[in-house]
């Protein structure tokens, strides 16, 4: 899915080194986290939140995934992006707890 | 006898749970082993409340529901406590039965953000040292519920039909490629046993 010409694979170090990242940068976050999930929830009320992290995300992703593949595509649909977007979003908001990294793994794991 | 009581709040949720420590273990008189009373408080809704089989129970709802959510399966979670279903992919459906007869059943709709929050409070009583005996052994081997996409009825048709097509379409194209070569390869290889015989009478002769 990267925009990448490398293809090297992850050592299992590096994985749960980026977990344990992404898990401590989701606790320090959560206040953003959980006020786009509430911006979400009530739309109509607070779009805001929602709105701008949407568009920042696509921003990113058609800047840095290759576009041309049809998974990047179905994540830049409008019409259908707002349900993996959530659950990007709640996988980090369930994983701030202290085993939160043993959590975020199991969850990418199951995947 | 005073009993403890210990507070986690996130956000909008709070975990209020009371109860004993266990002095037969020789506990710190902190601790609680024994839960006498636990509620579930959530910003604008109702209290959740009752012993501590009713806590298991919710906390197991929730985190089988969670998962379940991440996981790409069916997100239900049904039980004689409570039952937890998504209205869409944003909203949630808790629906909390009494065990008294009288008493209506409660729906509470909350939202990704509450769950979270509800999800949270879960774990820092799980990590807590100072609240015991909540996690047993139950929740560690939660079942990976994945036959439960198999009770809709769209799933199985998704889930049966593309190996019968690729059956069925197998089937057919071979027949038609027994029709079309099995005589042509009959033919050369006559034709090829024929050369054969020909050149070994030759050789023989020579």
């Amino acid at each position: 899915m990267r925009n990448s010409f490398n293809n090297n694979d992850i050592k299992v170090e590096e994985f749960e080194a980026l977990i344990k990242l992404t898990a401590e940068m989701a606790k320090f976050l959560y206040p953003y986290i959980r006020q786009i999930l509430q911006s979400r929830d009530d739309f109509i009320r607070i779009p805001k939140a929602w709105s701008e992290f949407k568009n920042r995300y696509i921003e990113l992703i058609s800047e840095r995934f290759n576009t041309n593949s049809m998974r990047v595509k179905r994540l830049l649909d409008p019409r259908s992006n707002d349900e993996a977007f959530i659950k990007i979003l709640l996988t980090l908001a369930f994983c701030i707890s202290d085993d939160g990294f043993q959590k975020l793994k199991a969850t990418l794991l199951s995947y | 006898m005073l009993q403890n009581k210990f507070l986690f709040n996130q956000s909008s949720v709070t975990l209020e749970i009371v109860g004993l420590p266990d002095y037969s273990n020789n506990e710190d008189e902190d601790n609680i082993s024994i839960i006498s009373q636990w509620k579930l408080m959530i910003i604008d809704k109702p209290p959740i409340e009752g012993n501590i089989d009713h806590l298991k129970t919710i906390i197991r709802a929730f985190y089988c529901y969670s998962n379940s959510l991440l996981n790409n399966e069916i997100a239900l979670f049904e039980s004689n406590l409570i039952d937890i279903k998504p209205e869409n992919y944003y909203s949630h459906i808790l629906l909390l039965k009494s065990t008294k007869p009288e008493v209506k059943p409660l729906s509470i709709k909350i939202g990704n953000s509450v769950l979270a929050d509800i999800i949270n409070c879960f774990d820092q009583l799980g990590s807590s040292n100072k609240v015991k005996n909540i996690y047993s052994k139950e929740f560690k081997s939660l079942n990976n519920k994945k036959f439960l996409f198999l009770l809709d009825k769209k799933n199985i048709l998704n889930f049966l039909l593309p190996p019968l097509v690729s059956i069925c379409s197998i089937f057919l194209i071979s027949t038609v490629f027994i029709y079309v070569y099995d005589n042509n390869d009959n033919r050369s290889l006559s034709n090829n046993k024929n050369k054969l015989i020909s050149i070994n009478h030759i050789n023989k002769i020579l």
